[in-house]
């Protein structure tokens, strides 16, 4: 008696916690997917309650978003493509950048001891901690001052110290990962530093840098604290236009939901691309080294 | 006959890195100076600049709007003026209410889930990578997101909760509510990532243990509070830390979910801050409070990195 009552307790528990999981799992997944079908309903299903989970698809939101079809050229259309230009723009030319600096800088401290090696990482690893708004105090004038407020340029700036610093540790961690034989293998056979950085090293590591240009990218994309402040309109990325839709006339549901669509695919994808690497890249490369 | 002044094979190995290792110095010192100077021009550029003049504004009473009314030296009035006001301490009130919700429910739902995630079963792979796609997405479209479900008159939320009895909530039109909205948002964000943590210290933890304490008979309870968690609690803690700045410095989804309100009452510090220098253009006083927040900001972060030279000393 007393184990058939074990077992079903045991049966209980598992029931429970498969049942916590699922819930948890619904959360997890339901506001995407909520999302996802929003940006397909028009004004009428967007707002009807109860929820509609059966409507017509109505795009009117990507049309507006992109200023095509029915929204070409009237008042209403919202016209996220100059703003889907700089994000792509911006966060391209930041992330490469980025990667290229982190990747000389990461090899530096995973190869060299140098005097000051570990301020220096420490003081790339607070990038990582500071609140944009307090350097965004000076920026906001420094960037008035040398002309760089509502540009392109300006913007990239902030990608690269945003995300240089993610670059270096992520960068540090994969070139952690390769034997220090190759390069002393090399010198031994009389080729200098240099080559077998370039030719012996750097190709080992390719992933890694892969990778890291996909962290770097999906954080410069997703940045909004630095971008709201210092555009104003013309430098504007797809975050800011987002979230000028919502203003003294009430918020532009449609467009918002279509725009946060267009602006989580690229995300997306470049996630699946680098879901091996996700503890690394969501710790600063502190975890999950290779 | 062999000539003696030719060198052997390994001779002439070793002469040669000789010679390397000659070269080795200076072109090292090269290489370190010239791969590294990048890096940290833009930081010291980027980074050390800004707070340094920060740190100076904060004494300074002036405002980005006049500059050409220039600085006033103001001591310690933006400090002393900061920290009597009590609108300003129950932003620091708010923040840490806020903090304190979110990120133990997502400790305690994180490690639930990254527990129950370590046992294979068919398709875990595919679940636990679309559990992490909500830390990869723009805090702005977030917010926006929980807003539009938030609705109380036609958001999803409440007519969810209307199935279990709770009607009519005001999510983000009152103040004990928003704060739970707001958390729940984060929640909904920033738990992936400490399933992720979590997931990757147990896995860290030798199987091995575990057959000993069954062998013991250990009871589950027990493996997990006695065992699995006294284990993890390395991986654990850099967690906790992480998350406690962040949701420490939260200011993108605020802004979009809430926009500081109702009033300014779900406004955190970092907002608080952004208010002051954007909209009242108070620069000096923003300064005064930035430099606050990086204080607060700093001595979390000096606790992890102690907990990760401790912890690298031990691996």
């Amino acid at each position: 008696m007393a184990a058939v009552s074990r077992s079903d307790t045991a049966r209980a528990t598992r029931i429970f916690i498969l049942a916590l999981l699922t819930v948890y799992v619904f959360f997890s997944l339901g506001p995407i997917f909520w999302l996802a079908i929003s940006s397909l309903k028009g004004r009428a299903d967007l707002f009807a309650m109860p929820p509609v989970w059966i409507f017509d698809i109505d795009t009117t939101g990507y049309e507006s978003v992109f200023g095509v079809g029915a929204a070409a050229g009237t008042a209403s259309a919202y016209g996220v493509t100059d703003a889907l230009v700089n994000s792509v723009i911006v966060s391209s030319i930041g992330t490469l950048l980025a990667v290229l600096l982190g990747t000389l800088a990461g090899y530096v401290c995973s190869r060299h001891d140098f005097r000051g090696k570990g301020d220096f990482l420490f003081f790339v690893l607070s990038t990582r901690m500071l609140p944009p708004v307090a350097v965004l105090v000076f920026y906001h004038l420094m960037f008035a001052r040398l002309g760089l407020t509502d540009t392109r340029f300006g913007l990239v700036l902030v990608a690269i110290f945003a995300n240089v610093g993610l670059a270096t540790w992520i960068m540090k961690g994969f070139f952690d990962g390769v034997p220090k034989e190759v390069e002393q293998i090399a010198q031994v056979n009389g080729y200098s530093r240099m080559y077998a950085f370039v030719y012996l090293v750097l190709p080992m590591v390719r992933g890694g840098i892969a990778a890291t240009a996909g962290f770097c990218f999906i954080f410069a994309w997703n940045e909004f604290a630095f971008a709201s402040i210092l555009t104003t309109t013309d430098a504007k990325t797809l975050p800011v236009k987002i979230s000028s839709a919502s203003g003294a006339t009430g918020i532009e549901w449609t467009q918002i939901m279509a725009a946060g669509v267009v602006l989580i695919i690229p995300v997306l994808i470049f996630f699946y691309l680098i879901r091996k690497h996700l503890l690394m890249g969501m710790t600063f490369g502190v975890l999950g080294r290779n | 006959m062999t000539t003696t002044t030719e060198p052997t094979p390994s001779q002439a190995a070793a002469m040669r890195h000789a010679k390397a290792k000659d070269r080795k110095k200076s072109s090292g010192r090269l290489m370190i100076f010239g791969f590294l100077s990048p890096t940290l021009i833009i930081l010291l550029f980027m980074v050390a600049y800004p707070i340094i003049s920060l740190i100076s504004y904060s004494f300074y009473n002036f405002s980005a709007l006049n500059p050409h009314e220039g600085y006033k030296w103001a001591g310690l009035d933006n400090y002393s003026y900061l920290l009597s006001d009590s609108a300003l301490w129950k932003r620091f009130i708010f923040t840490g209410k806020f903090v304190f919700v979110c990120v133990s429910l997502q400790m305690l739902i994180g490690i639930f889930v990254g527990y129950q995630l370590q046992k294979a079963f068919r398709g875990r792979d595919v679940i636990f990578t679309m559990l992490m796609m909500p830390m990869m997405l723009s805090p702005v479209v977030v917010g926006f997101l929980w807003r539009y479900m938030l609705n109380s008159e036609w958001g999803v939320v409440n007519y969810l909760l209307s199935g279990v009895g709770i009607t009519d909530v005001g999510w983000l039109s009152q103040t004990t509510p928003a704060l739970f909205a707001a958390a729940a948002a984060d929640t909904w964000m920033w738990t992936p990532f400490i399933i992720l943590l979590a997931t990757a210290a147990f896995r860290g933890i030798p199987d091995t243990i575990y057959e000993a304490a069954e062998v013991d008979g250990a009871s589950p309870a027990y493996k997990f509070f006695r065992l699995t968690l006294p284990m993890s609690a390395p991986v654990l803690f850099i967690a906790l830390i992480l998350r406690l700045i962040d949701s420490f410095k939260q200011y993108d989804l605020f802004f979009a979910l809430t926009g500081g309100g109702p009033g300014s009452s779900t406004e955190t510090v970092s907002f608080a801050v952004a208010k002051l220098a954007f909209s009242y253009f108070y620069t000096g006083e923003a300064s005064a409070l930035a430099v606050i927040l990086l204080f607060i900001i700093i001595g979390l972060s000096m606790i992890l990195v102690r907990h990760l030279n401790k912890m690298g000393e031990k691996y």
